[in-house]
């Protein structure tokens, strides 16, 4: 059965890959650039009506900043949009709302696929470049304007230099900076403001908002000052430019309340848009600001304020302003109040022009339409239609993929039929497993995926109880553990909890600090009776791993206690031999961290070696399993350390328990199942790409850096506690084991491959079916990529590679 | 943002009695013979168990009350309890052979024991993952409405000389209806009726009704 089950297993990551494949395609995008596509002749002859353009996007700008009377502090922005002056607009940005995915829609008028969410996480990726794809910017070079550009670096990494003939890049890593980023922008102007001949289109993108929003959430204390700051800004830039310059203020993107975005909320998809020019004066205002007074009293719940448009739309309006090209793939339709300024004979050709650069991308047909109003109806429903076919899915990789994964699925349901005696514990697996994978049908399940796995861990502990009364005191402790565990951080989008044990541990750093050191001595002693040498190493391990994390604290301007700080100083001055004056602790991560890699290889492999003249069964493991702990120590949040002590705690009493109640596999490897997803989500993970933590995924990796070390050690501290409790289960099995040590093996897998098999039917099943769902990008996609990530690392390369080499090595 | 929690079984006091417990179960298959090892407890098969109340009481909680008012519903729920324990619910319960009278003196000292109940069991529902520093209020309800959902149980364990294990199934699906009710809490519906605890206090007197309903026959 053993080799029947490897080629099951690569079956099934087969399988699941060439779903994947289907299900996420590269978006087919029109190369070359945009011609007009109606009486080109008719075009060149007008004459635009802007000149230049000062765009000034603020990150995060929600409408309610803008327009709402208790949100809003954008007093100059106010009266002008009352004087007619500035024309406001509630923007719909398409989903994912993060800044790179955004930015390409703002400057291609397309939507985003959904790499583009993943890429903004791998922020040095060079394949979401526009270089070659067609956009505003790139139609303004083409036509010899001179474009400068200050603020946000995203902007740096999608356009090529030779676009821009001035560039100021400020880095949006720091999230806690909230002046500095954006004085940084805002120092260029008087400069450029005096110089107006030196360019064409200015772009400024200011980030404090955002910075902001992320510290402190919508209603943060800093919010009014940076509105006004902002306001300033565009007081500035209004008073000093004439009337053949546009300017444009806009969000990307909005946020939620608690300041988060990446959803598709109503609060991160409503961003501000507002034209400003005195040009606009001479124009009837558009008909909802008429006899609206601004700031608007009543707030919308919606995020509704003026008039809805796409976020896109500002693409094919800019291109009409200023008499370009609408971009090849934008899917933007003009914003009709601006045919305003056109004549209606030339306002009709931008219209068709636009219908018609919309039908290029379509494939559909020209309708004989009459007045431009009934193009625009046409062309929204265009546009509607293709913002939801914006990828092609390829039904045959989708259909082989999940035909494989079911016939991998149902094999495995047979082969733990036959193999598992007791059906109490195959029937626990497979309720888990159906459970979890029903869960994929509801999106706000997906999301909440945390609740369904403590749901799950709470019954599992009410049936132990039920079936041992007499344990009461360990079940208790169990349950007050895993209470911990629960309130540590905050997982899912729905709820946050302010006092979670994450945050006070921030607050009381004596304490956090206490509590790292306990963890890290006992989880790498683990209570074990040892020799001189081993706890020589065992120490020198535990010490490296508490400097390196204190001094990365120092360095990133975290608190750390005093005494922490003078064990640090002395361990440098004792490893680099200088004083304690000369030492900067910037320089020493690295080094500290590659050091501590390379102790830990090393006793790794004296332990292996040992084990190989002098076998000691599962002692091994057990070793084994500590050094690993501390390595996974080391890849986690300081203030996340702690939860190590609960787990061991909890891995104390879950070996006492199976050894007492003798339970069955599939009891031990279901626990262990809930475990490695209970603490993952408990580690303050979700199901969104929003929350994948590159913190420690640089780790004694210096500058020129490879980027598979990197993703591995970005893998290794996503899942540190899956990989804890993975191991730790391993030991338990191995440590009360009567068959051959790979039929244990084997056996033990056979469990959580049916839960992954099971619930990748359901999860592929839901994808296809909801193809068209409003949240497919938001949230079954990023589900699926978390589905395909447990699936490549924690099960093929951790519990069946990893485990199985120990297992080999016993 | 209530996050999900179930109750446990609120067995505090633990002279569990499961020699007795199976025997009467043995009893209650074989048509209660009279044995002769000792007093065997039991809940009589009979539709007078049905607690309709529980019905009524759910009804206007969820279809006339204003905003789900927890505590119009526990000053609703005891003394119907009172009554449902009188008339129906200690009718039913067999102690060596025969029906005990309602022990009066008994009543108000087992209505202080729900009430002191309240305490450990809040412990547990917050202990199963309800919020510590917020909500403590509404878990506290919440805990009040499932011990004296409970209370005809706790009645019984004291007239029945602690005799636990045979109403421990009480306890546990009320825990159950619970339970099963979380399921609503993390979907985005917003709705008045998924904040904490309305949910949980609707699953509780389902489980109670089914309980108190089909727990002889098990």
């Amino acid at each position: 059965m053993n080799k029947r089950l490897l080629v099951l297993l690569v079956l099934e990551i087969v399988a699941i890959l060439t779903f994947s494949a289907g299900f996420f395609p590269q978006k087919s995008v029109l190369q070359g650039d945009a011609q007009f596509n109606y009486k080109p002749e008719a075009h060149r002859r007008m004459a635009p009506k802007f000149e230049k353009m000062v765009l000034v996007i603020v990150d995060a700008l929600r409408s309610d900043f803008v327009f709402q009377k208790d949100m809003s502090e954008f007093g100059f922005l106010h009266k002008l949009l009352n004087k007619g002056h500035a024309w406001g607009y509630t923007a719909y940005s398409n989903p994912p709302t993060v800044t790179l995915p955004r930015l390409k829609g703002i400057t291609t008028g397309s939507t985003p696929n959904f790499l583009d969410a993943i890429l903004n996480v791998a922020e040095d990726d060079v394949s979401s470049n526009l270089k070659e794809q067609d956009s505003w910017l790139r139609q303004f070079r083409m036509h010899q304007k001179k474009i400068k550009f200050f603020g946000d670096d995203t902007w740096l990494k999608l356009f090529p230099s030779e676009f821009f003939d001035e560039t100021d890049g400020t880095n949006s890593f720091f999230v806690s900076d909230f002046e500095e980023v954006d004085l940084n922008v805002t120092r260029h102007l008087p400069q450029q403001l005096q110089s107006q001949d030196s360019w064409d289109v200015l772009i400024l993108h200011y980030l404090g908002l955002d910075h902001i929003g992320h510290k402190g959430g919508a209603f943060s204390s800093f919010m009014p000052p940076k509105h006004r700051e902002m306001d300033a800004v565009i007081e500035q830039i209004y008073n000093a430019v004439g009337e053949d310059t546009l300017i444009c203020v806009m969000g990307d993107h909005g946020m939620n309340d608690l300041g988060n975005h990446g959803g598709s909320s109503a609060g991160e998809t409503s961003a501000a848009l507002v034209f400003i020019s005195k040009l606009l004066e001479k124009y009837e205002k558009p008909l909802a600001q008429q006899g609206q007074d601004i700031p608007v009293a009543s707030s919308s719940p919606e995020y509704n304020y003026l008039t809805k448009v796409n976020q896109i739309d500002f693409v094919p309006t800019i291109a009409t302003l200023f008499n370009l090209p609408v971009p090849k793939n934008s899917i933007g339709v003009l914003i009709p109040d601006f045919l305003k300024l056109l004549s209606p004979a030339d306002a009709k050709t931008k219209v068709i022009d636009n219908y018609q650069q919309l039908l290029s991308i379509s494939g559909g047909s020209t309708k004989k339409l009459g007045d431009p109003d009934a193009i625009i109806e046409e062309m929204r429903e265009v546009q509607s239609d293709l913002a939801k076919t914006a990828t092609n899915y390829n039904y045959l990789l989708l259909g082989i993929g999940f035909l494989t994964l079911l016939v991998v699925s149902s094999v495995a349901l047979f082969f733990s039929w036959t193999s598992f005696p007791s059906t109490f514990g195959l029937f626990l697996l497979l309720g888990t497993s159906l459970l979890l994978s029903l869960s994929t049908f509801g999106s706000s399940f997906i999301e909440e995926e945390h609740q369904i796995w403590w749901w799950t861990s709470i019954a599992l502990v009410g049936l132990s109880y039920i079936s041992a009364p007499r344990e009461l005191g360990d079940h208790l402790t169990v349950l007050a553990v895993l209470r911990l565990i629960r309130g540590w951080n905050n997982s899912g989008q729905k709820f946050v909890y302010e006092y979670t044990l994450y945050e006070l541990l921030k607050q009381h750093y004596q304490v956090e600090w206490l509590l790292i050191t306990t963890t890290i001595f006992v989880v790498q002693f683990q209570g074990r009776a040892k020799g001189f040498s081993a706890f020589q190493y065992s120490f020198l391990m535990s010490v490296l791993c508490l400097v390196y994390k204190a001094t990365w604290s120092i360095v990133n301007n975290e608190q750390v206690p005093a005494w922490l700080q003078h064990i640090c100083l002395r361990s440098y001055s004792i490893m680099k031999g200088v004083s304690k004056d000369q030492i900067d602790f910037s320089d020493a991560l690295v080094p500290m961290a590659r050091l501590f890699f390379q102790v830990t290889a090393a006793v790794i492999a004296v332990e292996v070696i040992r084990h190989q003249f002098k076998p000691n069964g599962p002692r091994l493991l057990e070793e084994i399993h500590a050094h690993i702990s501390t390595l996974l120590i080391l890849q986690t949040s300081s203030a996340n350390i702690p939860q190590f002590l609960a787990f061991h705690i909890l891995s104390r009493k879950l070996n006492s328990l199976w050894s007492r109640r003798q339970w069955s596999f599939p009891v031990l490897m279901t626990v262990n199942l809930v475990l490695q997803h209970l603490s993952f989500f408990q580690f303050g993970n979700t199901n969104s790409i929003a929350t994948v933590s590159l913190t420690n995924a640089y780790n004694g990796v210096s500058e020129n850096y490879n980027i598979y070390v990197v993703g591995a050690l970005m893998c290794v501290s996503n899942f540190a506690p899956s990989i804890y409790w993975s191991l730790s289960c391993l030991k338990i099995l191995y440590s009360k084991s009567t068959q051959s040590k790979w039929e244990t093996f084997f056996t033990s897998r056979l469990p959580s491959f049916l839960y992954y098999c099971l619930f990748g039917c359901f999860l592929l099943g839901s994808c296809v079916i909801l193809r068209y769902h409003l949240f497919i990008w938001s949230v079954f996609s990023p589900k699926l990529c978390y589905y395909v990530s447990w699936n490549l690392f924690m099960n093929a390369i951790i519990a069946w590679f990893f485990e199985g080499t120990l297992v080999a090595l016993l | 943002m209530p996050p999900r929690m179930r109750v446990a079984p609120k067995k505090t006091v633990s002279f569990s009695d499961d020699e007795n417990m199976t025997r009467a179960r043995q009893l209650n298959s074989k048509k209660h013979q009279t044995d002769i090892y000792g007093p065997p407890v039991y809940v009589k098969k009979s539709l007078l168990t049905v607690p309709v109340h529980l019905v009524a009481l759910l009804y206007y909680y969820i279809k006339l009350s204003e905003d789900f008012d927890d505590v119009r519903l526990l000053y609703g729920l005891i003394p119907m309890q009172i009554a449902y324990l009188a008339a129906q619910f200690n009718r039913s319960t067999v102690y060596g052979h025969k029906i005990l009278k309602l022990k009066l003196s008994l009543v108000p000292i087992s209505l202080g024991a729900a009430l002191l109940l309240t305490l450990p069991c809040m412990l547990i529902i917050i202990l199963m993952g309800a919020p510590v520093r917020m909500l403590l209020r509404e878990t506290w309800l919440l805990a009040a409405h499932c011990c004296f959902l409970a209370f005809p149980a706790v009645y019984s364990v004291f007239n029945c000389d602690f005799k636990v294990g045979i109403f421990k199934k009480y306890f546990i699906s009320i825990a159950i209806g619970c339970w099963i009710s979380c399921i609503v809490i993390p979907l985005d519906w917003d709705r008045d009726w998924q904040q904490w605890p309305t949910p949980l206090i609707v699953g509780a007197y389902a489980g109670a009704f089914v309980g108190y309903s089909l727990c002889p026959y098990l």
